[in-house]
């Protein structure tokens, strides 16, 4: 029996576990990272949709990207990442049982950090074991990492962020998304991200859940079904859809396993069974430190951040730093944190719901229950705006701490100000000089390029475009809504691609003016 | 500490449910009814739960139906989930082949 | 279940090699390193094992190692992980029954009690 001394022993290399380990290592820690991975990056390399918040969080950059940054950053600064090793123990002494192959070995951090991340709740319903029901995490791994379809015609439970983004990346690997369904009664994840879905015709039912997943071997169709108040069925009014699927995003708990081995102290929160840990994430015992959602589930983006936080405070710990420099350093990231847990969707608004946005505007109850914002209720927000010259039209109604926006246009169209969950403002009497890069920028695609063509009645919308086949200039078809109907005749007139769009492609259609403010997704013919 | 011999008074005599063979913990297959009916016993604890009924001691450890059964017995015993303790967290977290168990001297065989 | 031949975002999907393995004896194709369970779900396999006590068929719950619902006998060891491990060359995959691949000793008849864990 052997037991080997480490400095820093992070558990986990996902967002937090990496920024850890990199902010330790770049104050002077040597940093071990152990993984049970194959690859690391935790889930980073599953998230294919831009991220949101400012350019500090890497905002308008896809998850993978990011990864893949973070990795070169380990690289760089030393930090040792060792993977296919699960740890199987912590205890409360900082020693570590690791098991790498067949073989089980000891270690004995100095310090400890604990970035374990999360694991997908579930819910059980009928036929709810037979193969086809699977975690949205799963169908995310299959498609993103693996390229294989999780499945033909999905019905997705959950409309928390996971639901709706997992739905839309289902979509793009060319799966059919026959609805989506929460026992809710509103949707729990960003408006921007559901109006992407209910513009393609993907139905929302809410106050729905699973009532029985269908099949001998496999799943072959679900019925869901209304709940009253108590989350009890109402009876008749059922719903049967023919699918090979069911994806369960219902929410993530913190898997807090071996923090609660080691004996640090626990609290049951709204945001999980997590440790009870100070801003830095130092738990009970000293140098055992926690991050990202095993603290409390979050965004990448916050764990990243916390991760960091973390790092500075163990390097002060083993005497890295001074307690100013980490004061200084910690002041600076708790700014950044800080600014991604504002908003309606924060994680102090967890559960509330809320009726106005900031600027004091109703917000819409059609993109709450439907999953998009109403014709008449586009024209309350400050991203809407009425020119005959082109000018973006921001459908983004929801305070989220969220800016590329703002930054993306060089001539001033569009204000969010110091604020960075202020809804964007269409600025009156700025010159559009369609370059796309607003349309292209905005993660929740709701920016759209709008102008209208007097001379013959009709008007051409940009918009967003992320699936294949791209659409050509030329191509006819149909305008869809908000909603996802077919209301109008529409003809594709310009189709661009750029490496600075980052697989957001802007696709143009002329359409009646009559149309301009209600056209915002295209099908062919 | 619940007052078993009240609260089993307060919540009455297990009553079945139309549902009570889903199962909760897939590993081991046991159902909403086995453990509703272990509560209405007398058997309070998650820790309890796992000796008598091995829920939550299969090949995933819990992973899956640790909140499930935690919220059940909540409900069973009307009282918040935060009042029903979770699991003990023991070494291994993740399956082991018991050869890998003894296979201890790792370090040692790399030096 | 199909593979993603171009995606939007991820684009073309890597050349893998494809190699030769036995899913119950029948010989199918995958490429070399992706997990097991994705090369099944490509040749259109769902059910990866029955269960010992109710005989219930089960396939890919979470496909990160976690739940363990798509164990399988691999290369005659049961309870493998087949979500995560690295499909080779020749790897004899077989369904799991309980905890053995045979279907008599482990859980295919109902109401004969097949060994349990």
């Amino acid at each position: 029996m052997k037991v080997e001394r480490k400095e820093l022993i992070v558990i986990g290399a996902g967002p937090a576990g990496l920024s850890a380990a990199i902010e330790a290592a770049s104050h002077g820690v040597k940093a071990t990272v152990f993984d049970e991975n194959a690859r690391p990056g935790g889930q980073l390399f599953k998230q294919i949709h831009k991220f949101f918040g400012s350019k500090e969080h890497k905002a308008k950059i896809r998850g993978f990207r990011i990864g893949e940054d973070l990795l070169k950053e380990a690289e760089e600064k030393g930090v040792e990442v060792i993977l296919n090793a699960t740890v199987i123990g912590l205890y409360k002494e900082k020693e570590v049982q690791v098991q790498i192959g067949t073989e089980v070995y000891h270690y004995k951090g100095d310090a400890i950090l604990v970035a374990t991340g999360a694991a997908e709740n579930m819910v059980n319903f009928r036929g709810w074991t037979l193969p086809g029901v699977i975690g949205a995490g799963a169908a995310q791994t299959m498609m993103n990492l693996y390229h294989v379809k999780p499945g033909e015609r999905i019905l997705m439970l959950g409309t928390g962020n996971v639901g709706l983004v997992v739905s839309y990346q289902l979509m793009q690997a060319g799966c059919k998304v026959v609805a989506l369904a929460d026992a809710a009664p509103r949707i729990g994840g960003y408006g921007v991200h559901a109006s992407k879905l209910a513009r393609c015709g993907v139905p929302f039912y809410l106050s729905h859940t699973i009532k029985e997943a269908e099949g001998t071997d496999c799943v072959t169709g679900v019925t869901i079904a209304q709940v009253d108040d108590h989350f009890r069925f109402i009876p008749g009014t059922e719903k049967h859809f023919d699918v090979d699927t069911i994806c369960v995003a219902v929410g993530l708990s913190p898997m807090a396993q071996l923090l609660k081995m080691d004996g640090v102290e626990m609290a049951d929160t709204r945001g999980g069974y997590i440790p009870k840990c100070d801003e830095t994430g130092a738990t009970s015992i000293p140098g055992i430190y926690a991050a990202g959602d095993v603290a409390g589930i979050e965004e990448a983006s916050s764990a990243m951040i916390e991760g960091r936080m973390s790092g500075a405070a163990i390097a002060e710990y083993l005497g890295y730093m001074t307690g100013e420099e980490k004061s200084s350093r910690e002041e600076e990231l708790d700014h950044s944190l800080e600014a991604l847990r504002q908003g309606m969707f924060a994680p102090k608004n967890r559960g509330r719901k809320i009726e106005k946005t900031e600027e004091g505007i109703d917000i819409s109850e059609t993109l709450l229950t439907k999953g998009y914002i109403a014709d008449d209720e586009i024209k309350r927000f400050p991203g809407y705006r009425y020119e005959v010259k082109i000018h973006p039209v921001i459908e983004c109604t929801q305070n989220i701490p969220c800016n590329p926006c703002q930054t993306a246009c060089r001539k001033g169209c569009i204000s969010i100000g110091d604020n960075i969950t202020s809804l964007p403002i269409s600025v009156k009497g700025s010159e559009c000089v369609d370059c796309g890069m607003c349309v292209a920028s905005c993660s929740g695609q709701a920016i759209f390029l709008v102008k209208e063509n007097e001379d013959e009645g009709t008007a051409e919308i940009t918009i967003p475009y992320e699936f294949l086949p791209l659409p050509e200039v030329g191509d006819k078809g149909s305008a869809l809504s908000r909603s996802g109907q077919k209301i109008c005749e529409a003809e594709i007139t310009r189709v661009r691609t750029s490496k600075a769009y980052d697989g957001t492609n802007l696709v143009t259609m002329k359409v009646p003016t009559a149309f301009e403010d209600s056209a915002r997704f295209f099908i062919k013919a | 500490m619940l007052d078993i011999q009240e609260k089993l008074k307060e919540i009455g005599p297990y009553v079945p449910e139309e549902d009570d063979d889903l199962l909760v913990c897939r590993c081991e297959e046991v159902t909403k009814g086995e453990i509703r009916k272990a509560v209405h016993g007398g058997i309070t604890t998650i820790e309890e739960l796992r000796r008598f009924l091995r829920c939550g001691m299969g090949l995933c450890q819990g992973q899956t139906c640790g909140t499930l059964t935690r919220r059940l017995v909540a409900r069973e015993l009307h009282v918040p989930q935060s009042e029903i303790d979770v699991a003990t967290s023991r070494s291994p977290m993740r399956p082991l082949a018991m050869e890998t168990a003894g296979n201890d001297l790792g370090n040692e065989e790399k030096q | 279940m199909e593979r993603i031949k171009n995606h939007p975002i991820l684009g073309a999907s890597p050349a893998g090699k494809l190699v030769d393995f036995y899913y119950d004896g029948k010989k199918l194709q995958g490429y070399e390193g992706e997990p097991i369970a994705m090369a099944l779900r490509v040749n259109g396999i769902m059910i990866h094992r029955y269960t010992a006590k109710r005989h219930e068929p089960r396939g890919v719950f979470c496909a990160i190692g976690r739940c363990t619902d798509c164990v399988m006998v691999v290369d005659g060891q049961p309870n493998v992980r087949t979500c995560i491990t690295p499909l080779r060359e020749g790897m004899k995959v077989q369904t799991q029954y309980g905890a053995t691949a045979d279907p008599d000793f482990g859980a295919a008849k109902k109401g004969k009690g097949g060994a349990t864990v």
